[in-house]
């Protein structure tokens, strides 16, 4: 196997491989990244055995052929070579030779054979999605993926495809976030599956603002092709539970309130948030809402913004985090909040098909 | 939670046909929640049995249970308590006929893990596991170390009784229950497990599981923020509090004195301490006299390296826990070649098991030795004794062996002879008393041996690379257990020794000064 290589075209397909990586594995070849050199240039792949990334780079293959290599290292190395071309040259027992300019490098690798190969897709179903949107639609729920490792299907995105609508959901059973985009898809077809938090915190750094990804989902695994470079990801098995019945009536008020104005009053108040209570208080009251926090061990904080709101005097408690993190992911400037009473759940809503719910918490006065 | 344990509240209670209980408990639900907030969780919520041991919810949905466990698990035990006289616990069951379109009917089997697929439990007296894994959690327990899971065998048995008499009678027994042995062993797993079955057994207790690293950062943090007082509150109102390394409060002053007060509170109230190190009492370097002894006051467990058969007992049980395919004869090849740690044992075990997944077929024998080769190798080490590290390090002070044993005591015969017990120490599984009888002094000498060289290392390079300069040798030729080499090396090393070896500590400097 031999070739060469833009040194900055391969450094940037190895960046974008290597997070998958895991630091210390069991399995050595685990820690390396698969390179296969053919006609059409290099494929590079890694994977942890749940999330495998592969990215396609152009080169000038000479002798076509497959190694792996430590993938940080690799990487590493490519970064400081001298020259702006690397020559690649790997003998038959798996040792790479690496020549940029004057220095050359020796890399001893691991046979391609042992790299573990991504399952055979049962059942395909394929569909093609705006890759910006698909990313917005995943910044917009990840953050409200649960962690609580009792509640697996909860560990991540669920994706239904339904009557032409694709709807991304997450939840930990304290708020629930929700992003619904209109999708072609075969009539009758139905689809829900859950992406593990991994996969989708791959899928935000890999995806671009410009380009579509083509999606096959089959029964136990999901691919995602993003023009030259494929995640494929385990899904979770189980199925995920009914959201839209957590999802409240009519609300009786609707505040406006401007996001980065929120997000700042919000970030401020959190400095004091006593880590055992975890709230602030929320005074909605005639274009105004003040925003209090006291701890006592630490001190208190209160800040007052313009908002737009006429209904009654309200004060509810939240957990800041929980307002701060969709605050921080959507873009609009104006965002809503639909509230029904003090104790019922609040919905932030944009001008957009998303939703967030909230449970408010019992309010310290 | 609410204020009456079921165990005390015996009184009892009102009798209330279910259907008026439940008008009831909503009504008071009602007021407690909000209108809305009520109509929008409880609209639809059934009650299907109630009694004081166990109440059965019907919910239109597994999204409910989640949020309602999640938000209301409070309200709704303290609610049925006032009218019941107790809760122990309380159960969902999913109403599959008003499940909505979006899933598919099986929905709630797959909805959360729990014993019976169609309940979720929240208990008070005696906790449902899934509880049990929540505050477990909560507390810092680490989920996978119980006592179910640890295997004991001969190397472990004290330590493992004595666990076990501590978690049943916290208290009363060993004060403070003190672990130690060399890492991986199952120090950590100990103390989790005593956390875990005295959870089970009182989950109202205040279990505080911490390093004693952790212990530093809260005592550091709380001295910046003045929050001492919260400090010391949560440490010295643990009814059981469990601290693992504590050799890192060697050498810090303020830290032992907190940590002397935390430990004084807590013995005059009776309340349980358990501790582990990788080093006996006497041996944490810097720990002050009062601490050393209120360590020794209870119980020292020491767990020893696991023996053949327990070694082979603890990955059977590994594997089976896994669910992996690995038969009982690579298991037993396994344990005759790693004789590390429990971990590397784990690790050589998750090793073949996945190489053997990946194949799709099971590894020979031969193939698990290629695999496992590089963690065998340093492993051996074992074989090594006190005569083998005498020879050495007589070799690389070019003395003779008997003048170890002697009695002179100029400088550099008595450093040789403190390397010699370090290095018995830290090669050999030897306990103090057999390490001093080996050199035929008594074991407080030894202690102070091992002290002394560890500080001189600390304090020199020169020392420290010519300490391990005589270590390598010594792993490396006793590595294959083959004659032969060992043969070689030595020859090698007489030549060597001949010419330098005796000025090791120049020597080294000298290449240093190369690079």
């Amino acid at each position: 196997m031999k070739f060469q290589i833009e040194r900055d075209a391969f450094q940037n397909a190895l960046n974008q491989v290597q997070h998958v990586v895991a630091s210390r594995s069991p399995l050595p070849i685990l820690s390396n990244v698969l390179i296969e050199a053919s006609e059409g240039g290099l494929e590079l792949s890694t994977t942890d055995l749940d999330v495998t990334v592969s990215k396609i780079v152009a080169a000038n293959v000479v002798q076509p052929g497959a190694i792996t290599l430590p993938a940080r290292r690799l990487a590493g190395i490519v970064r400081e070579l001298p020259a702006s071309d690397v020559e690649f040259d790997v003998s038959a027992d798996s040792v790479a030779t690496l020549q940029s300019g004057a220095s050359i490098f020796k890399i001893l690798g691991l046979p391609p054979f042992d790299f573990p190969h991504v399952g055979e897709f049962r059942n395909p179903r394929e569909f093609t999605i705006d890759q910006k949107l698909l990313r917005d639609a995943l910044r917009k729920t990840s953050y409200a993926i649960s962690t609580d490792e009792t509640r697996y299907v909860l560990n991540g995105v669920n994706c239904v495809i339904r009557d032409g609508m694709l709807t991304l959901v997450a939840t930990d059973g304290r708020r629930l976030a929700m992003v619904e985009q209109d999708l072609e898809f075969p009539a009758g077809q139905e689809v829900s599956v859950i992406i593990p938090t991994k996969a989708v915190n791959e899928l935000q750094r890999q995806l671009d603002i410009k380009g579509d990804v083509k999606v096959v989902i089959s029964d136990n695994q999901a691919s995602f092709d993003l023009n030259g470079s494929v995640l494929v990801t385990k899904l979770i098995e189980g199925n995920y539970p009914n959201f839209r019945q957590v999802i409240p009536g009519p609300a009786n008020y609707r505040v406006i309130v401007e996001r980065e104005v929120l997000l700042g009053t919000l970030r401020r108040m959190n400095l004091l948030v006593d880590e055992s209570t975890n709230s602030v208080n929320f005074i909605f009251d005639n274009n105004q809402l003040t925003i209090c926090t006291t701890s006592p061990e630490i001190g208190e904080a209160e800040e007052t913004i313009d908002i737009r709101y006429t209904g009654p005097r309200m004060v509810m408690a939240f957990n800041p985090e929980f307002v701060i993190a969709p605050l921080r992911n959507l873009d609009q400037d104006e965002v809503y909040i639909d509230l029904i009473d003090t104790s019922s759940p609040g919905v932030i809503k944009i001008d957009e098909p998303f939703l967030y719910v909230m449970m408010p918490m019992r309010a310290t006065r | 939670m609410h204020s009456s344990s079921p165990y005390d509240s015996n009184q009892n209670a009102p009798d209330l046909s279910s259907q008026e209980l439940w008008s009831r408990v909503t009504a008071s639900l009602r007021e407690q929640l909000g209108e809305a907030n009520f109509d929008l969780w409880f609209a639809e919520t059934k009650l299907a049995s109630a009694t004081r041991d166990e109440i059965i919810l019907i919910v239109p949905g597994s999204m409910y249970m989640i949020w309602i466990e999640e938000n209301f698990k409070n309200s709704l035990i303290s609610t049925f308590t006032r009218y019941l006289g107790g809760c122990d616990k309380i159960l969902f069951r999913i109403d599959e006929s008003s499940e909505g379109p979006s899933t598919s009917s099986d929905e709630s089997t797959e909805a959360l893990p729990s014993d019976d697929a169609k309940d979720l439990e929240i208990r008070v007296g005696g906790l449902s596991e899934r509880e049990l894994l929540e505050k477990g959690h909560a507390v810092g327990l680490m989920g996978s170390y119980r006592f179910d899971t640890f295997v004991p065998g001969e190397n472990s048995e004290l330590a493992y009784a004595a666990a076990r008499a501590v978690a049943d009678q916290p208290g009363k027994t060993y004060q403070p229950l003190f672990f130690h042995s060399a890492s991986g062993l199952g120090k950590t797993h100990l103390l989790n497990a005593i956390g875990w079955e005295s959870l089970r057994q009182r989950p109202k207790s205040k279990i505080l599981i911490v390093t004693a690293e952790q212990f530093a950062n809260d005592y550091i943090d709380a001295i910046q923020k003045q929050t001492l007082g919260a400090f010391r509150k949560r440490f010295r109102e643990a009814d059981l509090l469990m601290i693992d390394d504590v050799q890192f409060f060697g050498g810090k002053e303020g830290l032992q004195n907190e940590f002397f007060h935390t430990f004084n509170r807590l013995s005059d109230t009776r309340k349980q301490i358990v501790l582990a190190s990788d080093c006996p009492a006497s041996e944490i370097t810097q720990l002050e006299e009062r601490l050393v002894t209120r360590f020794q006051w209870g119980l020292a467990a020491e767990i020893h390296r696991p023996g053949l058969e327990t070694r082979a007992a603890i990955l059977r049980k590994k594997r089976d826990d896994w669910k992996m395919a690995v038969d009982d004869e690579s298991i037993d090849y396994i344990v005759s070649r790693v004789h590390g740690n429990v971990r590397a044992l784990e690790g050589a075990l998750i090793r073949v098991s996945m190489s053997a997944t990946m194949n799709e077929k099971a590894l020979s024998i031969p193939e698990i030795a290629e695999l496992l080769a590089d963690i065998c190798d340093d492993s051996e080490t074992r074989n090594i004794g006190a005569e083998e590290i005498k020879a050495a390090v007589a070799e690389h002070y070019d003395i003779e062996i008997a003048v170890i044993d002697g009695k002179k005591r100029t400088a550099r015969i008595a450093e040789a002879r403190q390397v010699a017990m370090f290095l018995v120490r830290d090669l050999t599984d030897w306990s103090l008393v057999e390490t001093a009888r080996a050199f035929g002094k008594d074991h407080g000498t030894v202690i102070y041996a091992v002290k002394k060289i560890k500080k001189r290392m600390q304090d020199s390079g020169a020392f420290k690379s010519s300490v391990e300069l005589i270590k390598r040798r010594l792993i490396r030729c006793t590595g294959s257990g083959d004659a032969a080499r060992i043969r070689q090396g030595k020859a090698i090393r007489d030549v060597r020794s001949s010419q330098n070896l005796g000025q090791a500590e120049p020597n080294l400097k000298n290449r240093k000064r190369f690079k």
